[in-house]
Order: structure tokens, then C-alpha cells, then sequence
């Protein structure tokens, strides 16, 4: 990790870990949800108990997988580019957020 | 300079052609490939919980393509990258605190990890395809 290490080595960390939780209740809630029509996948999230942990889950992994893909960019792309592709991973990181929470929003209200 | 390098007992850094594979070294390659698998797989999340939103009509043609068996593949390959990156993601913060980085723990993780992400995979996987 280069700039503002230890505060980037921590947020990973940090995110890792609730991420660690509501992969947990992903997994479960896909085995649980396997096959259901659109009809029965909107009740699931439409409820507090099903859209909160997958706003979290696509809030919280953008925000790690950011993190993630910045290291990777370090390593391996020059520092000529290495903006330009922190750039799009920002615009990706919160773009995939935004439709998420949104469409969400969308389902709950 | 080069002759004596050749000629003295240090030990030569390791040679770009010349290695083999071990569990740790697959392990480590495999969770930097598995976070970016994991990258796409948070996208094509977000586009699902889209077309969910948007109605039975957009929701339809895709929930058909994730039956198919390319879509079956695509969803077998991002629940074992999510088990694997995430098992393994608990030996990372196991070292963080400074434990379990002997290199027979290591291995032993590591074998532990590629063994347990892929059977919990397919038993995820053929449950979900068996339930339909
Ligand atoms: C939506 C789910 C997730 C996504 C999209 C994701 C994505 C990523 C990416 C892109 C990286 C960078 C890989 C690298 O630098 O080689 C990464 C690193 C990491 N991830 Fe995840 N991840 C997810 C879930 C998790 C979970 C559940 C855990 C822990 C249990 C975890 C633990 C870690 C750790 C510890 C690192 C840093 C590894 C290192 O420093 O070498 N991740 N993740």
C-alpha cells in the first residue's frame, strides 16, 4: 500500500470483516431464494430483514473492492496511468453502489 | 562481477523460470484473482437487484440466462470466489494478528481452504439447481 497506508490497511480490514457477515447471510439467502420467480425475490428484499444486509453488502463490498482494485492498480499499471485508473475504478466502485442502493430504494418503497 | 556472484555460496535470488507450485503461493495468486472476480460479481449483484426493481418483464429474460448453463457457470464461479475469498480472507486477518504464519500452518490453511470454497461451492450450486 503507498499513500495513507496504515488508514487504507484498516478500512480493508475493517470492511473485510462486516463483509465477512453478510457474504454469510448472501450465501444462505441465495440457497434459500434458489429458483423463486420475481414475485417471491421482491417480497425477500423488500423487507427491512432482506434489504438492509444487501445494501450493506453492496455498500460496504464497494467500498472494499475499491480499496482492492487501487492496490492492484499500484501494482501493476505505471504511475503515468495509475490516476486515469483509480478514476474509473471510482466512477465503477460507485456507479455499481448507486444502481444498487437505488434499485433497492425502488423495492422497499 | 558476474563471476563472482557464480562462484560464491550466497544464495541467488529466485529465477523467473524455474520454481514450482506450492498451496501458499496458488492461495495467494488466488485471492488477488478472486477479489477481482468478486469486483465483477458486486456489479452484476447490483444489475440483478436493477432488473428486480424494474419489473417482471426486465427480470425475466435474466433470471432465464442465470437457469442457463453458461448463466449456472457464471453463478457456480462467483459463489466459490465468494467462499474462497472469503475463507481465505480469514487467514489474512489471522496473520494480522500475528498468528498462524509458520509455513506448515500456512500450507495446511491453504489446502484447507481450496478444499473447503470448492466442495461448499458445489453443494451451494447443485442445492440452488436441484430446488428449481
Ligand atoms: C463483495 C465481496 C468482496 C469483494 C468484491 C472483495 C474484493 C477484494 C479485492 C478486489 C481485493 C484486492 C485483492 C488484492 O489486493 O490482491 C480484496 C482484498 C482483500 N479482501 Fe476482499 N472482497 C470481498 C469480500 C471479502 C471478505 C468477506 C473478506 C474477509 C473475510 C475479505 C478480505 C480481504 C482481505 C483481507 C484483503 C486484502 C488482502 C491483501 O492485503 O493481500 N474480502 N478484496
Amino acid at each position: 500500500m503507498t499513500h495513507k497506508g496504515t488508514a487504507t490497511f484498516i478500512a480493508q480490514r475493517a470492511s473485510a470483516v462486516a463483509l465477512l457477515f453478510l457474504v454469510i447471510w448472501f450465501l444462505w439467502g441465495l440457497s434459500a431464494h434458489a429458483g423463486a420467480g420475481h414475485e417471491e425475490m421482491r417480497l425477500w428484499l423488500s423487507a427491512p430483514t432482506g434489504w438492509a444486509p444487501m445494501g450493506l453488502l453492496i455498500a460496504v463490498g464497494a467500498f472494499h473492492m475499491r480499496i482492492g482494485l487501487n492496490e492492484i492498480i499500484d501494482d501493476y499499471i505505471d504511475s503515468g496511468m495509475r490516476g486515469v485508473f483509480k478514476l474509473l475504478n471510482l466512477f465503477a466502485a460507485v456507479g455499481a453502489a448507486a444502481i444498487g442502493l437505488g434499485s433497492l430504494y425502488l423495492i422497499a418503497a | 562481477m558476474a563471476s563472482d556472484r557464480a562462484s560464491s555460496n550466497r544464495p541467488l535470488s529466485p529465477h523467473l523460470q524455474i520454481w514450482r507450485w506450492t498451496p501458499t503461493m496458488a492461495a495467494s495468486i488466488s485471492h488477488r484473482a478472486t477479489g477481482a472476480a468478486l469486483y465483477a460479481g458486486t456489479i452484476l449483484l447490483s444489475i440483478w437487484v436493477f432488473a428486480l426493481a424494474q419489473g417482471e418483464s426486465v427480470y425475466a429474460p435474466i433470471a432465464g440466462f442465470i437457469g442457463s448453463p453458461v448463466g449456472v457457470l457464471i453463478l457456480f464461479g462467483y459463489v466459490w470466489a465468494l467462499l474462497f475469498h472469503t475463507l481465505n480472507g480469514l487467514r489474512h486477518l489471522y496473520w494480522d494478528m500475528g498468528r498462524g504464519f509458520d509455513i506448515e500452518n500456512a500450507r495446511r490453511s491453504a489446502w484447507l481452504v481450496f478444499l473447503a470454497s470448492l466442495v461448499l461451492a458445489i453443494v451451494i450450486v447443485a442445492s440452488g439447481v436441484s430446488a428449481r
